[in-house]
């Protein structure tokens, strides 16, 4: 009996070490190449991308397209992935957000598309151009994915929405709803909300108002009992687990398209936009056929199936326009649409002093 | 033998890769400045000052270490009378038994955690609560093969013998089967405190991401924050204490051991 206790002991533990392993990049089927392989050399890229944020058919039809091989692995957050890039792992497509492109570019770790050789590059909708603009200027380094920017999603049966709108993001200091609230665990999303809720900028370094961002937080966790998730609060939301929560605006438009009863909203006291746009770090070891990948993304066929599929709101300005319009997959549902020119809504930009301190201190609000 | 002995290379040459190396690592990121590489290793304390001038480190510690201690416990009083019930059994019942608490364990770790976080959506309970019952589910079976496989070596001969000199079932189990199996119990701990007091994707999952312990740390460290100087100080701390209770439970073990000659 022993025996078998100590051999099944031993078959757990190997399985548990296996399963630790996780999955990585699926194996190089070589097939033979046409056109790939002719025209740049090489058919295999490797992509690097938030996860559940592509049409699940799009990979295949451009590998079928191209006679190539796309090795598609995910990340969870952008830190994570410039964690990955630092372990010496090699992409040739990066799907990171704005200040983390501009992170690698500050420390030369891009380099150009070959913007020429590229057919979709010209519907870009304006406010996503302008976004991507604020980090790469001449728009040579980025191309737009998804964009969009952080609210509040309320389940409307128990929530005034008269209420959201007057108090925006206090409405999560709002001990009626203690309890109820499901807050974004980031310390980049938490302080921006702290920064914003107080009038200030989401990219100050003055150390008094960091100060009070910190008691902000702190007394939204003394006082509510949040929940502090990530991208649990999708599912947690179309289950109507609680009755508000921190969201980017994609997320909203998936969690209002899949329950009715809940609606988003932009605080007043303004949010932050975002864009997410694919990049090409210097070590791309097949740049020829990246170059075609960004531009297949680019094209208004797969902006469309993306977008209808993750719920993210499209870079494509024709995508976006009929999408939101009366026949489209997102009519009416206002997370689809960040606003536009709102003065207090801000970019984020990246500051390394701001990165330290605002992640020792979200520690400190959680205990 | 000599012949046998030569096979142990591979395997030491594996340690040396898989585990010392990476240990070495970890001491040197944890005594050297952010920025750092090898060529250019600038030694510091810094790294350890931080983590002991604000009380938010050594509090998230403490409450780590109080929770591994707490499942411990969980677990050897539930696991002792579940082990000591499954060696009364009969040959062919007990491996049902065995098969029974260890086949949830076929499934990894992370998806039944998941699970229990459905199961638990149902139920008011603090989030401390939640992250107990995932401890306690995960670690259980552990103990409970650990008591059980030292229950099953005590030769009944010997209580039979214990009856026979005057001692009551009482007496019995208190003098002959409870020292006899202490070696189990004490395996049982080391294989659940040292998992349980690093355990980082419980709390998240359970823990609403209210309940930091030092795993989160650590991951929030080298995965979120990017320092791994930092997170390797942390790390540090965390193999001194897991080293001192190894010594500790060690003791414990060989006191057990000596009592049964």
């Amino acid at each position: 009996m022993n025996k078998l206790a100590k051999i099944l002991l031993a078959g757990l533990l190997v399985a548990g070490g296996y399963s630790n392993s996780g999955g990585s990049a699926s194996g190089n089927t070589e097939k033979e190449t046409v056109d790939a392989k002719e025209v740049y050399g090489c058919n295999v890229i490797n992509v690097f991308s938030p996860g559940e944020y592509i049409d699940e058919d799009v990979i295949p039809n451009f590998e079928k397209q191209y006679n190539a091989t796309v090795n598609y692995d995910l990340f969870d957050s952008n830190e994570m992935m410039y964690t990955k890039l630092q372990g010496g792992s090699s992409y040739d497509v990066l799907v990171p957000s704005d200040y983390m492109i501009e992170r690698l570019l500050q420390e030369n770790f891009l380099q150009e598309l070959d913007l020429d050789s590229m057919e979709n590059q010209d519907g870009f909708e304006r406010q996503a151009m302008e976004l991507a603009g604020s980090f790469d200027p001449d728009h040579v380094y980025a191309v737009p994915y998804f964009w969009g920017s952080v609210g509040i999603i309320y389940n409307k049966n128990n929530v005034d929405p008269q209420e959201v709108e007057e108090q925006g993001w206090e409405i999560l200091r709002n001990t009626k709803y203690k309890g109820k609230i499901f807050m974004y665990d980031s310390q980049r999303d938490a302080f921006m909300i702290a920064f914003k809720a107080l009038g200030y900028s989401m990219n100050t370094e003055n150390e008094d108002e960091i100060n009070k961002a910190f008691e902000w937080l702190k007394q939204l966790d003394d006082t509510m009992e949040p929940s502090y998730v990530t991208d649990e609060v999708i599912d947690a939301m179309i289950n109507g687990e609680k009755d508000i929560a921190v969201v980017y605006s994609g997320d909203a438009a998936y969690i209002v398209s899949e329950n009715e009863d809940m609606a988003f909203s932009e605080p007043h006291q303004g949010t932050n936009h975002w864009i997410d746009a694919m990049v090409m770090p210097k070590d791309a070891q097949c740049s020829g056929l990246a170059n075609a990948f960004i531009d297949y993304i680019s094209s208004y066929d797969v902006a469309y199936a993306n977008s209808v599929a993750v719920g993210y709101t499209s870079p494509n300005a024709q995508v976006m326009d009929e999408l939101s319009s009366e026949d489209g997959d997102f009519y009416e549902n206002n997370a689809y649409l960040p606003r536009e020119g709102y003065d207090k809504d801000e970019i984020f930009h990246y500051s390394e002093v701001l990165r330290q301190e605002l992640g020792f201190l979200w520690n400190k609000v959680k205990n | 033998m000599k012949g046998f002995s030569k096979m142990a290379y591979p395997y030491i040459v594996w340690m040396v890769i898989m585990i010392i190396l990476p240990m070495l690592m970890i001491v040197f990121y944890a005594f050297s400045k952010s920025g750092n590489d090898v060529l250019t290793f600038q030694f510091t304390f810094q790294n350890f000052v931080r983590f002991f001038e604000d009380s938010v480190f050594p509090n998230v510690l403490w409450r780590s270490l109080k929770m591994a201690v707490a499942t411990t416990v969980i677990c050897i009083a539930l696991g002792y009378p579940c082990g000591y019930i499954i060696a009364k059994l009969k040959g062919n019942n007990q491996a049902i038994m065995i098969l029974l608490i260890t086949l949830p364990m076929w499934i990894n770790m992370l998806v039944r955690t998941y699970a229990w976080r459905g199961l638990l959506g149902y139920v008011e309970l603090s989030s401390e609560a939640r992250v107990y019952v995932g401890m306690v589910y995960n670690f259980l079976p552990f103990m409970i093969l650990e008591i059980y496989t030292a229950l099953s070596k005590i030769d009944p001969a010997l209580l039979v013998a214990a009856r026979d000199l005057g001692a009551n079932d009482f007496q019995a189990f208190l003098k002959v089967t409870l020292p006899l199996s202490l070696s189990g119990v004490v395996s049982g701990i080391t294989l659940v405190f040292l998992p349980a007091v690093s355990s980082f994707f419980i709390p998240k999952l359970l823990g609403g991401g209210q309940y930091v312990l030092i795993g989160n740390l650590i991951e929030d460290y080298f995965i979120t924050s990017g320092d791994w100087n930092f997170g390797s100080a942390i790390s540090f701390i965390m193999a001194i204490i897991i080293l001192i209770s190894m010594y500790v439970t060690r003791k414990l073990d060989r006191t057990a051991k000596e009592d049964e000659i």
